[in-house]
C-alpha cells in the first residue's frame, strides 16, 4: 500500500522543487487530501478551485483518497515514511487517534501563530465543543452532519398519518400500521451507520449514558455502560421490527438509500448530508423530521458525525500560512452558507446560520434546518455532549458484530450488549495504555 | 526421482564460476529481498509492540499480542471460518473443474468456444465478481434470491451466517473454477488416447474410462491444484469476502486473511494485525508442508 505511491509523491516532490527554484512567483502549495466523492466531491473541487481564484499567493489542491477509512491510511503512512500532505480529512470516530497522535498541530495554535483572528466562539456549540480539547480547537470543523429521519409522505397519509410520530412507542405503531395497510412493504430500511443514528444518538437525545466520564471526555479510564440502559431494549426493538419484516437490511451489493427513495420503504434515519443523494434520486415525496425520542423524556441535543480537517505538523512557515488563509477562507460566513446549501451539511457558524435564515432559505427547503434546531436543542449533559473514545472505530465494529448475532438469533439483546461492552472496554484499556498521561 | 540423478551433471555443465549464476540470480533475490523479507521481518517485530497508528508511542509486550488473539473469540471463530470455507471452496472448485474438464475432453465440435466460455470469469476482476453475486443472491433485490424463495427456502445472507457462508464458497469457487480448468484439460490431453480406446473396446463406459483410467493419471495435477486451492482460499478471495460480506454476518465469513485487513487498515490495530499475518505465514507454511508429506506420497507421478 505504501510502495506504490513513493514513486508518484518523488516525483511530485522534484516537480514542486524545480517549479519553485524556476519560477519563484509560483503560489505556495498545500496538498488537501479528502474523503469525499459523488456530488460532495465535486463541491469539494470547487470549494478548493473558488479559494485558488480568491488570491494569487496560495493554491490547494484537493486530493481524493478514497473512503474516510483509507483517508486516514494513507495519512498514516504518508506520516511514517515522512512525506505527510498539509491537510487532512478525518471523521469524527478518528478524533482522538488524531488528538494524541503527536502528528498535528492543533488548529487553533495555528492560527493565532500565522496571525489569522478567527472568532471562535461563533461556531456552533456541539460542533465547536466535540473538535475542542482543553478550550482550544484541535481541528478545523469542515463537514458535520447529524443523523434526522427522512420519510415517504404519501405512505404515511396512506396509512392515516399526518407525519412519524414524535415518541418510539408510537413510531413503532405507525411502522407495523403503514405495513398492515399495505401502504409501503417495509417500514423503514436499515441505514449501513445504523450504530450512529439509532444507538449513539438515541443514547444522547435520550439522556442516556453510554460511558463513564462523560462518554470519555473526562479521561481515558472511561468504561462503556451503556449495556445498563435503553440500548438494550432499543436493540431488542430492532431485532423484532426485523423478525416482523418491519425492517429490511439491504445488504451488500446495494444502497439502503434505494430501498427508501425508490419507496420500498416508508422511512430512513440518515445524515443530513444524504439531502444532496435523496434530493437527486427520489421519485417519492418525501420530506424529514426529527429523530424520535422515549415517552416522558425531555429529548437532548443529537451528536455530530462527519468530519474535520486536521494539520499534519513539520510543515515550512510559508505552506502554514497558505493552510490559516485557507482556513480563513473556509470559516468565512458566505463559504458556510455556499457549503451547507450545495452539501446538506450544518452551516458551522451561528453567523451562516443567520445569514441562511435570513435569506428564507429554510422557507424552501425546511428540512435542511432540522438537523440543526436538533443539535442546538436544550442544554447539553455528559450524556449528549459526544464521544471521545480512542480508536473509536475498532470498538464500534465489535458493537456492529454483536448486533449481527442478535440479528442472526444467536445471542439475545442483553447477551448481545453485555459482549460488546466487553470487547469495547479492552479496546478502550488499550488504548489507556498506550496513551497513559497524555490527555 | 528420476531426476535426481540428473542434477548435478546440469550444475556442471552449465556454470564454470559462482559469479555468473549470483549475478543471474540478483533481481530476482533483490525482487524477493523489498517486497518479501523485508516487510516479513517488519511484520515479525510489529507483533511484539503495541503501538499507535502515528508511531507516536512504541512498547514492547512479548507475546500479548498473541496471547490476545488465542484469548479472543472472535479470532478462533476465524480459524474454523477459514478452515470450512477454504475446504469447501477446494472442493467445489475442483468437482466442477473436473466435470467440465471430461465433458469439454468428450466435445467435438466448437470445443474452443467451450473453452473460452469457461475462461471468461478468470478475466473479471475479483471485487466486481464479487459485487455481482452478492447483488444477484440479494434478498431484497436479487433475482436468484426471489427464485430461491419462490422455491420456498429461507434465504437471507445479511442475517443468517450459513447462507452467507454458501454464497461467498460459490462465489470464490465461480471465480476459480476456470484456473483448475485450464489444468485439467491440460492434463486430459496428456492421458494417452490408446489407453482410454482400449478400454473403451473393453467395453468400460465413460463413467468408468473417467474414474479408472483418467483420474489416476491426473493425480499429480489434481495435487498441483489443491495446493493452489488452499493458497487461493487462504490469500486471495480477500476482494470477494469484502464485496460479497465484509467478513458478516457476526463474522460469519470473517477468514483470517479480511480479518488482518480489517483489525489492521481499519480497526488500526496493527500490533494484533501483525501477529495474525505472522500467525496466518506460519498456517499456511505447515498445511502446504503437510500435503507434501502425507498427500504427495499418494501421487503417482509416472506415466
Amino acid at each position: 500500500m505504501r510502495n506504490d505511491k513513493t514513486i508518484p509523491r518523488i516525483a511530485i516532490g522534484a516537480l514542486t522543487l524545480i517549479m519553485s527554484g524556476a519560477a519563484y512567483a509560483e503560489p505556495v502549495e498545500v496538498q488537501w487530501w479528502h474523503a469525499m466523492n459523488g456530488v460532495n466531491g465535486e463541491r469539494v473541487e470547487e470549494l478548493a478551485k473558488k479559494f485558488n481564484e480568491s488570491n494569487d499567493q496560495y493554491r490547494v489542491v484537493a486530493v481524493n483518497k478514497g473512503n474516510y477509512d483509507e483517508v486516514i491510511n494513507s495519512t498514516i503512512a504518508a506520516y511514517r515514511a515522512k512525506r505527510p500532505p498539509h491537510i487532512v480529512q478525518i471523521y469524527e470516530r478518528g478524533f482522538m487517534t488524531m488528538l494524541l497522535s503527536d502528528a498535528i498541530v492543533p488548529v487553533q495554535d495555528l492560527m493565532d501563530k500565522t496571525g489569522h483572528k478567527v472568532d471562535w466562539s461563533d461556531f456552533i456549540k456541539p460542533v465547536a465543543g466535540f473538535y475542542s480539547y482543553k478550550g482550544k480547537l484541535a481541528a478545523m470543523p469542515f463537514n458535520s452532519s447529524s443523523p434526522i429521519l427522512f420519510y415517504n409522505k404519501d405512505q404515511f397519509q396512506k396509512a392515516g398519518f399526518d407525519k412519524p410520530a414524535e415518541t418510539w412507542g408510537e413510531f413503532d405503531k405507525q411502522l407495523y400500521a403503514i405495513k398492515k395497510s399495505g401502504a409501503a412493504e417495509c417500514g423503514t430500511a436499515l441505514a449501513t451507520d445504523y450504530h450512529w443514528s439509532l444507538i449513539e444518538n438515541y443514547s444522547a437525545i435520550n439522556d442516556q449514558p453510554y460511558a463513564t466520564k462523560a462518554n470519555g471526555y473526562n479521561g481515558l479510564d472511561t468504561e462503556f455502560v451503556y449495556n445498563k440502559t435503553l440500548v438494550v431494549p432499543q436493540v431488542a426493538r430492532l431485532k423484532k421490527w426485523l423478525d416482523d419484516g418491519v425492517l429490511q437490511i439491504a445488504g451488500q451489493g446495494f444502497s439502503p438509500e434505494q430501498l427508501f427513495t425508490s419507496g420500498k420503504c416508508a422511512t430512513y434515519f440518515a445524515s443530513t448530508a444524504a439531502h444532496s443523494g435523496i434530493e437527486r434520486n427520489s421519485k417519492i415525496a418525501w420530506s424529514a423530521t426529527f429523530l424520535p425520542w422515549e415517552e416522558g423524556v425531555q429529548p437532548k441535543n443529537s451528536t455530530i458525525g462527519g468530519a474535520a480537517l486536521w494539520v499534519i505538523k513539520g510543515h515550512k512557515p510559508e505552506e502554514e500560512k497558505a493552510i490559516a488563509a485557507f482556513f480563513d477562507y473556509l470559516a468565512k460566513p458566505e463559504t458556510q452558507l455556499w457549503w451547507h446549501k450545495a452539501t446538506g451539511y450544518v452551516p458551522l457558524t451561528n453567523k451562516a446560520y443567520e445569514m441562511a435564515k435570513f435569506e428564507g432559505y429554510y422557507k424552501e427547503s425546511p428540512t435542511r434546518e432540522i438537523a440543526i434546531q436538533q443539535l442546538n436543542r436544550g442544554t447539553p449533559t455528559d450524556n449528549s455532549l459526544g464521544f471521545h473514545f480512542g480508536n473509536f472505530t475498532q470498538s464500534m465494529f465489535a458493537q456492529r458484530e454483536e448486533v449481527e448475532a442478535l440479528f442472526a438469533g444467536k445471542k439475545d439483546a442483553q447477551q448481545a450488549m453485555d459482549d460488546a461492552v466487553k470487547r469495547g472496554n479492552e479496546v478502550l484499556r488499550q488504548y489507556e495504555r498506550l496513551n497513559k498521561g497524555k490527555y | 526421482m528420476v531426476a535426481t540423478t540428473h542434477e548435478p551433471g546440469l550444475k556442471h555443465a552449465h556454470f564454470q564460476t559462482a559469479g555468473l549464476p549470483a549475478l543471474l540470480l540478483l533481481p530476482q533475490l533483490l525482487i524477493l529481498l523489498f517486497f518479501f523479507f523485508i516487510p516479513s521481518i517488519r511484520a515479525l517485530m510489529q507483533a511484539f509492540l503495541l503501538t499507535d497508528p502515528f508511531g507516536a508511542s512504541v512498547h514492547f509486550v512479548w507475546f500479548d499480542n498473541f496471547t490476545a488473539l488465542f484469548a479472543s473469540d472472535s479470532y478462533r471463530n476465524s480459524i474454523w471460518v477459514t478452515i470450512w470455507f477454504t475446504l469447501a471452496q477446494n472442493v467445489v472448485t475442483i468437482a466442477v473443474a473436473l466435470v467440465l474438464a471430461f465433458a469439454t475432453d468428450r466435445v467435438v465440435r466448437f470445443q474452443s468456444g467451450y473453452k473460452s466460455v469457461i475462461l471468461l470469469p478468470y478475466a473479471i476482476a475479483p471485487v466486481i465478481a464479487g459485487v455481482m453475486w452478492a447483488f444477484l443472491f440479494n434478498p431484497a433485490v436479487g433475482p436468484i434470491a426471489f427464485f430461491i424463495k419462490a422455491l420456498g427456502f429461507q434465504w437471507d445472507p445479511n442475517r443468517n451466517g450459513s447462507d452467507a457462508m454458501l454464497l461467498v464458497v460459490l462465489a470464490a469457487s465461480w471465480k476459480h473454477i476456470c484456473y483448475d480448468y485450464i489444468f485439467l484439460v491440460a492434463g486430459l490431453l496428456a492421458v494417452p488416447r490408446s489407453l482410454m480406446e482400449a478400454a473403451a473396446v473393453d467395453g468400460a463406459g465413460p463413467i468408468r474410462r473417467f474414474s479408472q483410467i483418467a483420474l489416476p493419471l491426473l493425480g499429480p495435477t489434481l495435487f498441483f491444484l489443491t495446493t493452489m486451492n488452499f493458497v487461493y482460499g487462504f490469500f486471495e478471495t480477500f476482494a470477494i469476502i469484502d464485496a460479497v460480506t465484509r467478513g458478516g454476518p457476526a463474522g460469519a465469513t470473517n477468514i483470517l486473511v479480511y480479518k488482518v485487513y480489517q483489525d489492521g487498515f481499519v480497526n488500526l490495530d496493527l500490533g494484533s494485525s501483525a501477529a495474525q499475518s505472522v500467525l496466518l505465514m506460519t498456517f499456511a507454511l505447515l498445511l502446504t508442508l503437510l500435503q507434501f508429506k502425507y498427500v504427495e506420497r499418494k501421487v503417482n507421478y509416472s506415466i
